[in-house]
C-alpha cells in the first residue's frame, strides 16, 4: 500500500496531466458529436455581445457594401412577395431575419454567431439563408444568439439537385476557398456542364425546395471513377455577409419525429 | 504584488487576442495565437500541477472564444506540462534563473530556443486537433508555420522591449 501510494505521489504530475488532457479529448469529441453546451461558445451572452460591438466598428468601415447588399435583398423580396401572390401553394416556412455577429471564413472550421435565439424561437437544425443563397444550418443555440456551420465548414452537408433535371446530390467543403464547394455522388451517367445551376432539394425538412446554393463552375471525370468531382461556385458571399434569414419550419418537428420513426 | 502584475496581464493579453488577433484574417493561413506568451512567462514558483490547471482554465477561455470546445484546452495543458522539462534542458545553470522567466533571466539565445519550440508545439497541436483527420495536412503545416512565426515575433519582441 506504502509503496503504491510513493508511486502515485512521484508520478502525481503526470496522473494530473493525463487527467486534464483525457478532459480535452472529452470535450473535443463531445463538442463535435453534439454541442450540449451554448454556454462553452460565442453563443455564450458575454461572448457574442462583446463580438457584436467589435462587428459594429468594423461595419462602418464596409457601409458602402452593406448598402448594395441590403438594396440587392430589397428587389430580392419584392420578387417574392410578388410570386407570394400569385401562388399561395400552402408551405409551412417562416422567416426570422437576424444579424451576422461575428463569423471567420479561412478556417477549415468557420462558425458564424448570429444575434437570435432560444427567445426568438431559434433551433438546432433550422436552415439558414441570405438573399443570394444558403449560407448554413444552426448548430447551438443560446438564450439570445446562435451559432451556425455554415456551408463553408468541413463539417458542413446540404442536400441539393440540378435545378434543369432534379438529379440530387450533396454539397461539401474541402476547406480550401470559401468561394467554392464540391458536389459529391454525382455519378459519370448525368450531363454536367459549367454553368449548370444548383439548388436546396427540399429533401430535407431544413430548406425549402429551389433555394439558390451555386453555379457547376468546373466539372472532372477521372478514367475509371464513377463520380464526378465537381466544384461550385457559391452564391452566398461569405466574406461580406452581414444579415441572414432563418428558416423556421412549422413542421419540421413532426418531420423529425416521422424519420426517427423509422430508423 | 507580483501576482496581481500576472493577472493584468492574463487581462490584457487575453483581451488583444480575442479583440485584435482573432480577427486577423491575413492570406487566410495566419491565425497568431499570442495568448499563450502568458503562460510562456509566467514565473516558475507554483507546483507543476497547478502550472497544468492554470493552462486547462486558459484554453477552455479561448475554446470558448473560438467555438473549438477541447482543442486549446488540450493544447495549453500539453505546454504546461513539458515547460519545466523543457527549461530543465536548455538552461545550466537553474540558480540564474531566480524562478523568473524574462530576457535577462533566461538570456538571449535560451530564450529564442524555448519561446520557438514552445509556440511550435502549441500550433501545431492546435491546428492538428481542430482540422482533426490528415486530409488537410499540408494547410495544417502551412498554418502553424505562417501562425507560429509571428507570435514567436511577437512575443520575443515584447520581451526585447520590456526587458533588455
Amino acid at each position: 500500500m506504502q509503496t503504491l501510494l510513493k508511486i502515485l505521489l512521484r508520478y502525481s504530475n503526470f496522473l494530473v496531466f493525463i487527467v486534464l488532457e483525457v478532459a480535452a479529448f472529452l470535450l473535443i469529441s463531445l463538442n463535435s458529436a453534439y454541442p450540449r453546451s451554448s454556454m462553452l461558445s460565442t453563443a455564450n451572452s458575454v461572448i457574442a455581445w462583446q463580438q457584436e460591438q467589435i462587428n459594429d466598428i468594423r461595419g462602418y468601415f464596409r457601409l458602402r457594401s452593406i448598402n448594395e447588399q441590403l438594396a440587392e435583398e430589397n428587389i430580392e423580396l419584392r420578387n417574392r412577395i410578388c410570386s407570394m401572390d400569385s401562388a399561395q401553394n400552402g408551405e409551412s416556412f417562416h422567416y426570422a431575419t437576424a444579424k451576422v455577429v461575428q463569423m471567420t471564413t479561412d478556417q477549415l472550421h468557420n462558425y458564424l454567431t448570429i444575434n437570435k435565439g432560444r427567445q426568438d424561437g431559434i433551433q438546432r437544425g433550422q436552415g439558414v439563408r441570405n438573399s443570394e443563397g444558403v449560407v448554413g444550418i444552426v448548430r447551438t443555440v443560446g438564450q439570445h444568439y446562435s451559432v451556425v456551420l455554415p456551408l463553408i465548414n468541413t463539417q458542413s452537408n446540404i442536400s441539393c439537385r440540378f435545378a434543369k433535371n432534379d438529379y440530387a446530390a450533396t454539397l461539401q467543403w474541402d476547406g480550401k476557398d470559401n468561394r467554392f464547394a464540391q458536389l459529391t455522388d454525382v455519378s459519370s451517367h448525368m450531363v454536367v456542364n459549367p454553368g449548370d445551376t444548383i439548388i436546396t432539394s427540399g429533401l430535407s425538412p431544413v430548406f425549402p425546395e429551389g433555394i439558390p446554393v451555386g453555379i457547376v463552375e468546373s466539372s472532372y471525370l477521372k478514367e475509371g471513377d464513377s463520380y464526378y468531382r465537381i466544384r461550385v461556385r457559391l452564391n452566398t458571399q461569405f466574406k461580406r455577409l452581414k444579415y441572414v434569414e432563418v428558416v423556421q419550419n412549422a413542421h419540421q418537428q413532426e418531420l423529425e419525429e416521422l424519420t426517427h420513426g423509422m430508423d | 504584488m507580483e501576482w496581481t502584475k500576472q493577472i493584468g496581464r492574463y487581462i490584457v493579453v487575453m483581451l488583444l487576442q480575442v479583440l485584435l488577433f482573432d480577427q486577423l484574417q491575413l492570406w487566410g493561413v495566419c491565425h497568431p495565437y499570442i495568448y499563450i506568451l502568458c503562460l510562456l512567462m509566467m514565473p516558475i514558483t507554483l507546483p507543476h500541477s497547478v502550472d497544468m490547471i492554470i493552462g486547462a482554465g486558459v484554453g477552455l477561455i479561448m475554446d470558448t472564444c473560438c467555438n473549438s470546445l477541447g482543442v486549446h484546452m488540450a493544447a495549453c495543458i500539453l505546454l504546461m506540462f513539458i515547460r519545466p522539462y523543457l527549461i530543465g534542458a536548455i538552461v545550466n545553470d537553474k540558480d540564474r534563473l531566480n524562478e523568473q522567466l524574462t530576457l535577462r533571466t533566461l538570456g538571449m539565445e535560451a530564450l529564442i530556443k524555448y519561446v520557438v519550440i514552445m509556440v511550435l508545439i502549441h500550433h501545431l497541436t492546435v491546428f492538428s486537433l481542430a482540422a482533426w483527420s490528415w486530409a488537410h495536412i499540408g494547410f495544417v503545416l502551412l498554418e502553424t508555420l505562417v501562425s507560429s512565426i509571428l507570435t514567436m515575433c511577437i512575443i520575443l519582441g515584447y520581451n526585447i522591449l520590456k526587458y533588455r
